[in-house]
């Protein structure tokens, strides 16, 4: 496979945190999903791989474009699409509009091209139909198609997506599923999310973030395998387990260490994902 | 990351949250205290309240402040809280918009705590800053009362316009945060205040009565201070208006969030009444008295005067300034010390005068009073008020009457000028502080509490040159020559060779 | 492609924080003809400032930009953006000034050159402000901080300022044609200020270098 995005040693500090520790990742076509919890490093990554701001120590190249020269990051943005963690919109302006902006400002200059590519990826992120309705009538999952849009005007190579499914119906979530699946066709996309689900269904590769360090990089099955052996049922709470919880079942599933002659279970990409952020922070699988 | 919302902007919620079980009110007073200590630490705030502490100390330290009138000092107590109140105004506003501006709105509306309630925390979060400011006030005034040569009294209602005009700015800003919830609008209000209450663009500013009434600090201190009964400042009324203001401001802002109960809305008729009462009682203008005790102040001070004899001289003054008459006493008696024949051992009598008739601001001469041997000393000491009398105390002794002596144009008033300075520690000094336009040669006016009296170069250098001679000559000198230096129409070059002085005096002509 | 730009970022300037400035500028020179108000040309230049003032202050919220977050990373740079925007509010702001002009009284009026410097001065601070903001931190709306900054310092400055470095003085001052020296150094200074703060930092290339990809 291709590397289309390398990057090494990435470092970057706000104030007194390590937002990032010596990142090191190498992406190639594809969906690659970035799970992590909250403060673990993830937007941060992201708005530095997006350029949006420039990493204290590290370096990274983005289908050979090398954002440490000015003209290395024109070209990489201009190979770019970001959708940011909290997407900000002109309220007045209607999806069309917008979206045709962030198209002006990727250089899409031809008039009539440009407006074709617009109803493309509106038609694409299924907007035709609130095209001329102004953003702030929009409901939220609305507005985060818009973004969606947004981010895929001018077809871009490499696709930075920040939590994109946040806030959306399950069925709001199916279609964005499709969204990006057919992105990540052609295009290195690198989606950052809670959603453990999403990391099953879409992604090829999966990143595991935490303290601003991957603490896992592999395939989704890799990271559910790391579970394996690692999930049992039992009839009340086990005090051995690192997480248990009552299924609707009635029963309890339990992660961690099981006891002897446990009634094991089928572990998920959850389970394994658990379980890696319990890990020792050492243990690091690439 | 860097969606983290920053770490004080939820503690409002918690803070709100533990409170709410115990009563709403309750919970208000623990918003408001953590408001306030916000609003406290705001970098504006923080300037505002430096520079209110520069502003007093600057004031206070100043020479001419050695000898405040109280009546006067009260309402010199009131400009710098301006500042603060502008402060209070930008950063209250902030405040209330930072939910919105954070967009914690949407989770803190649906809290215990409704949105009226958070603004009146944000209205009551000024109060520690008003506390703040009236504890400046009282240093201030205190400092000034405790001064050795402080007179008269001061009137708590000017006191309290300081602390009411911040808490009224403050509550502006919370108001204008829920009429208009953009970041714009307090600093344009900002400006906009700056320019009408502190630069004086406000229309009707610099008028004593009428309109001028509905901003918050109206006239300054006068130049010449006049008894307290004078004053004719419906100050306790101004400090009701404000304070209905204040209230009225704050309700408001709890309205239109939202809060309509029965007890915000009767507290807002109140505090309307209270506003349009103080309101129109304050522009009603001088009282009837007062306009008449000020023109027999002016016409007739004797009526209200005490007066006491020290030595051959005779004080008369307003019953407040009585202490100051030592201070008088001293300058009467050292410039009449140098005084040779009859002068020396004239019975003068030292007239307290003002000109109340035109309002506190008026800052014109007194005319000079025809009476002989009666000088006139004005309400103000300290500075450069002390060789001002001298010369008048000098030119009385010299040419028998203040009227004789402003229309002084001879070789007399080298003799007068140099009775005026001998004595004080810095002659040539206090030379420059008497002269106008602080010159030390050419020709010059002479300050003096009536018409002033006028210097020519000539009799300038002659003047400068006996103050470089010997004191012990020159004075015997003028002892011994007295009666030829004081008989009018002298030239300053008769005078000039009388006190042994070689200087090219040139003609007398005045303009 | 600027062209093009023009009508959209013409939409998403600030109009309504620009518009309140704006009115609220005309409303503190048009005091100046307020029944009450005794005709006076140093208040007449003191309410010329306040209006400038309050034009910077709008200016200082020319920057905002709800969408920062997700146009930061388009290939036409923060520059280009931001030039649009100070080209497309330039000439309103020029009518508008003209109109704070007539509406001070003729007679009062300072003069028109030298205050127009001192309304540019101030705007051009209030930008560079706005600029150092966006450089400095990602907020969206850097305009509030920038425009307290403005105001904070337009209100010390005549207080704090030592009467050797004046500049708010009075035609009639000895030091108007000095000051007004001052001023135009101090448009010079933000200028080159708002062009400096203007680039989008590479990062820190002397650290880079030591962690190169091997």
């Amino acid at each position: 496979m291709t590397v289309t995005v390398s990057a090494s040693g990435l470092s970057l500090r706000y104030g007194g945190t390590r937002a990032l520790d010596e990142v090191s990742l190498r992406l190639s076509r594809g969906v690659t999903g970035l799970l992590g919890p909250n403060g673990a490093g993830k937007t941060t990554l992201l708005r530095v791989l997006a350029t949006a701001v420039p990493a204290d120590r590290g370096a990274f190249t983005v289908l050979g474009h090398d954002p440490a020269t000015a003209r290395g990051r024109q070209e990489l943005r201009r190979e770019l699409g970001y959708l940011p963690q909290t997407p900000g919109f002109h309220p007045d302006f209607t999806p069309f509009a917008f979206v045709d902006y962030v198209a002006i400002l990727k250089e899409l200059t031809d008039r009539a091209a440009r407006h074709r590519e617009v109803r493309r990826v509106l038609d694409e992120a299924d907007l035709a139909e609130v095209r001329g309705t102004r953003i702030k009538k929009l409901s939220g999952g609305m507005r985060q198609r818009v973004a969606l849009a947004a981010a895929l005007v001018g077809d871009p190579g490499f696709l930075v997506l920040d939590e994109p499914t946040v806030g959306l119906d399950p069925e709001q979530r199916m279609r964005f599923r499709e969204v990006i699946a057919r992105a990540g066709e052609d295009r290195t996309v690198l989606l950052s999310t809670h959603q453990t689900e999403d990391v099953a269904m879409l992604c090829h590769r999966v990143l595991v973030m935490a303290g601003g360090r991957i603490r896992f990089d592999g395939t989704p099955a890799e990271l559910t395998a790391r579970a394996a052996g690692r999930v049992w049922s039992s009839t009340g709470r086990d005090p051995g387990a690192k997480a248990g919880w009552r299924t609707g079942a009635g029963g309890f599933r339990n992660v961690g260490d099981p006891p002897e002659g446990a009634d094991l279970l089928e572990p998920t990409l959850e389970d394994g994902y658990l379980l890696t952020l319990d890990g020792d922070p050492a243990e690091v699988t690439a | 990351m860097t969606a983290l919302v920053p770490e004080t902007e939820p503690a409002t919620a918690p803070a709100a949250a533990r409170s709410a079980s115990r009563t709403t009110l309750a919970a208000v007073g623990a918003l408001a205290r953590f408001e306030a200590r916000r609003l406290l630490l705001r970098v504006p705030v923080l300037l505002a309240l430096a520079g209110y502490a520069a502003w007093i100390g600057w004031r206070t330290l100043q020479p001419w402040d050695d000898y405040p009138v109280l009546q006067d000092a009260d309402r010199a107590t009131q400009g710098g809280p301006l500042l603060v109140g502008l402060a209070a105004l930008l950063c209250a506003n902030h405040a209330v918009l930072r939910s919105r501006r954070r967009d914690t709105e949407r989770h803190l509306a649906v809290l215990v705590l409704p949105q009226g309630h958070r603004t009146a925390a944000h209205a009551l979060s000024v109060v520690p800053l008003a506390l703040l400011t009236a504890a400046g006030v009282a240093v201030q005034f205190t400092w000034e009362a405790l001064k050795p040569g402080a007179v008269g009294r001061g009137s708590v209602a000017e006191l309290l316009v300081g602390p009411l005009t911040v808490l009224l700015f403050g509550a502006i800003g919370v108001l204008l945060a829920r009429l208009a919830p953009s970041a714009v609008a307090a600093p344009l209000l900002v400006v906009l205040f700056f320019l009408m209450f502190v630069g004086a663009a406000f229309p009707f500013s610099g008028q004593e009565t009428g309109a001028a009434w509905f901003a918050p600090v109206v006239g300054g201190p006068g130049t010449h201070p006049l008894p307290s009964a004078l004053l004719g400042r419906p100050a306790g009324w101004h400090a009701l208006y404000l304070a209905g203001l204040a209230l009225t401001a704050a309700l408001l802002a709890v309205l239109v969030s939202g809060t309509r109960t029965r007890t915000v809305r009767a507290g807002l008729a109140a505090a309307l009444t209270l506003t349009v009462l103080g309101g129109v009682v304050q522009t009603g203008g001088v009282p009837q008295v007062t306009t008449a005790a000020r023109l027999r102040a002016s016409l007739t001070p004797e009526k209200d005067q005490t007066c006491v004899r020290q030595g051959t001289t005779a004080y008369c003054a307003f019953p407040e300034w009585t202490p100051r008459i030592g201070d008088w006493a001293r300058v009467v008696r050292r410039v009449q010390s140098l005084a040779g024949g009859p002068a020396h051992g004239q019975r003068l009598l030292v007239r307290q005068r003002v000109e109340a008739r035109y309002g506190l601001y008026d800052d014109a001469a007194l005319r000079p009073s025809t009476t002989p041997h009666q000088v006139t000393v004005g309400t103000s000491w300290g500075g450069n008020r002390v060789p001002e009398f001298s010369t008048a105390v000098a030119a009385v002794l010299v040419a028998g009457d203040e009227k004789t002596a402003g229309e002084l144009c001879d070789g007399r008033m080298v003799t007068v000028m140099w009775l005026s300075l001998a004595w004080q520690s810095d002659p040539e000094a206090q030379l420059r502080h008497v002269r106008v336009d602080d010159s030390l040669t050419g020709p010059a006016v002479v300050l003096s509490r009536t018409e002033p009296l006028t210097m020519t170069a000539g009799q300038t250098k002659v003047v400068r040159a006996l103050l470089h001679q010997p004191f012990y000559g020159v004075a015997a000198r003028v002892k011994a020559h007295w009666s030829e230096l004081t008989k009018p129409r002298i030239s300053t070059a008769r005078a000039a060779e009388l006190l042994g002085v070689r200087a090219g005096a040139g003609a007398d002509r005045c303009e | 492609m600027i062209p093009a730009l023009a009508v959209p970022v013409w939409r998403t300037l600030p109009w309504r924080t620009l518009g309140a400035a704006g009115a609220a500028g005309l409303l503190t020179a048009g005091l100046s003809r307020l029944p009450g108000t005794e005709p006076d040309s140093r208040l007449a230049l003191g309410l010329l400032r306040g209006a400038a003032l309050a034009g910077a202050l709008g200016l200082a919220f020319l920057l905002d930009d709800p969408a920062r977050d997700g146009t930061t990373t388009v290939p036409t740079g923060r520059a280009a953006r931001t030039a649009l925007r100070v080209a497309l509010v330039a000439p309103v702001a020029a009518l508008w000034w003209a109109a704070a002009l007539l509406l001070v009284p003729g007679a009062h009026r300072p003069p028109a050159g030298a205050v127009t410097l001192e309304a540019g001065t101030a705007c051009a601070l209030a930008l560079a402000a706005a600029t150092v903001a966006v450089r400095h931190s990602d907020d969206p709306r850097p305009g509030r901080p920038a425009a307290t900054a403005v105001l904070v310092t337009a209100l010390l400055a005549p207080l704090l300022l030592p009467s050797r470095w004046a500049l708010f003085t009075g035609p009639e001052d000895p030091r108007w044609a000095a000051a007004h020296d001052r001023w135009a150094w101090l448009l010079a200074g933000a200028v080159t200020v708002g062009v400096a703060s203007l680039g989008e930092p590479l990062g820190h290339p002397f650290r880079r270098t030591a962690d190169q990809p091997t």
